[in-house]
């Protein structure tokens, strides 16, 4: 689908990526330091323009090809389950700063100082390629603005976003739900799944929520109480059993409608759809507080 | 590593995010969410059921089941309305409910009106 130049959508789909580009940059410039740090004062002037230039060209090059990969069918819905993901983990809080497992010692000279470089940008940047292939529609222009965009801001403005992300975290979480309506949008667009979504359009809704319950699910449980913590996980559950009974429903040709249900077997159907759920909620709860009180028993006698 | 893991606060956002900043946030999901509804149901059923304008065209100025073609810009604009919104009315309604709080007994002005 080719977005109209300048009109709302292309520039909705514009803040879309620099908001993913924000978000999902990787620290290029700690790679460059690590990397570096044992070269000639010389060198590392190089290795730094180079390393630049290799890891934008590669960034540039794997974005536009993301775009005709996501062409193919199948990708887009694994694409969108991916980005899924990858909003979740934004979102996990990091407790201690993980260090880089991409370098594991400074480079010995100029050429393996660069591979490194563009390697790691690459490995990186695959998330974020992912995402910017998702939200541009398969526009190339709009993911190369995006780059022109974004890619100064990263390379040489490091700190601003850092500063940014500092001052203001709401930033993470709007990264965090633009990705999750990017891959809602990416799951729906899916060719294969198109004619299916059309037929059972409840399913879309219910994909919306159970996206968005996944992947906003570290910012949710941050805020429930240690007794509404299961909610997490049977939220999504829940979803995921409505949209089971939407599938059931049309590889074996039943009606998953109430308002379209006529026989009883049908009706009873609706039944297990809308309440069938709650004894196995009720044995998960049930299992959670065993586990807790023995863990808690276990703990008293370890005193 | 990301770039925002090199601050604390937004490696922890859902932990560090203020309280205006979490609402905003909030009233996009439900704008992105309202969006998929109107993207789900179909619209020609709700008309023969009569419930349109009941559910969904509210005042005949606003309908949930045209937000099914509205783009980012437009979900981040009705969620900023929506926060400040939500905002406005908890400071008229704290301001409108706090006078009625009784006063701490142990407290010196027992009374909460200054005159």
């Amino acid at each position: 689908m080719e977005l109209e130049l300048f009109s709302g959508a292309f520039f909705s789909a514009l803040l879309a990526i620099i908001l993913i580009d924000l978000v999902l940059a990787g620290d290029n410039a700690l790679i460059i330091g690590l990397v570096a740090r044992n070269l000639p004062k010389e060198s590392q002037k190089k290795v730094i323009f180079w390393g630049t230039f290799g890891a934008i060209a590669i960034r540039a090059l794997m974005a536009i090809l993301v775009v005709y990969i996501l062409a193919v069918p199948g990708f887009m819905l694994a694409g969108g389950l991916a980005l899924v993901w990858i909003a979740r983990k934004l979102l996990t809080p990091q407790d201690n700063s993980e260090e880089s497992h991409l370098v594991k010692a400074p480079a010995a000279s100029f050429a393996a100082a660069v591979r490194t470089i563009i390697i790691a940008d690459a490995v990186m940047g695959i998330d974020n390629v992912l995402a910017i292939g998702g939200a541009s529609h398969g526009s190339i222009l709009l993911i190369l603005i995006g780059l022109a965009i974004s890619v100064p801001i990263i390379v040489w403005g490091s700190q601003l976003v850092i500063k940014l992300v500092d001052r203001y975290p709401s930033v993470i979480l709007v990264g965090g739900a633009v990705l999750c309506w990017t891959a809602y949008g990416m799951i729906t667009r899916e060719p294969m799944l198109l004619p299916w979504f059309e037929a059972h359009p409840a399913a879309k809704l219910i994909l919306a929520v159970l996206a968005f319950s996944i992947a906003l699910a570290p910012w949710y449980n941050e805020r429930l109480s240690d007794q509404m913590k299961p909610l997490t996980l049977l939220l999504p559950a829940i979803l995921i059993w409505m949209l089971g009974f939407e599938v059931a429903a049309s590889v074996w040709k039943v009606q998953a409608d109430y308002l379209m249900a006529t026989t009883q077997g049908e009706y009873l159907m609706e039944a297990v759809r809308w309440i069938g759920w709650l004894p196995f909620a009720a044995l998960l709860l049930w299992v959670r507080e065993r586990l807790v009180l023995r863990s808690a028993r276990l703990a008293r006698s370890a005193q | 590593m990301r770039l925002i893991h090199r601050s604390h606060r937004a490696a922890n956002a859902v932990r560090t995010v203020s309280p205006s900043g979490e609402l905003f946030v909030a009233s996009l999901v439900i704008c992105m969410i309202l969006s998929s509804f109107g993207d789900a149901v179909d619209p020609t059923w709700f008309g023969e059921a009569g419930l349109e304008f009941a559910f969904f065209d509210l005042g005949g100025e606003f309908s949930v089941l045209a937000m099914r073609h509205w783009h980012l810009l437009e979900l981040l604009l009705a969620g900023a309305v929506i926060a400040a919104g939500i905002m406005v009315l908890r400071i008229v309604a704290g301001a409108f409910f706090r006078p009625l709080d009784p006063a701490d007994s142990g407290g010196v002005e027992k009374v909460p009106i200054k005159l």
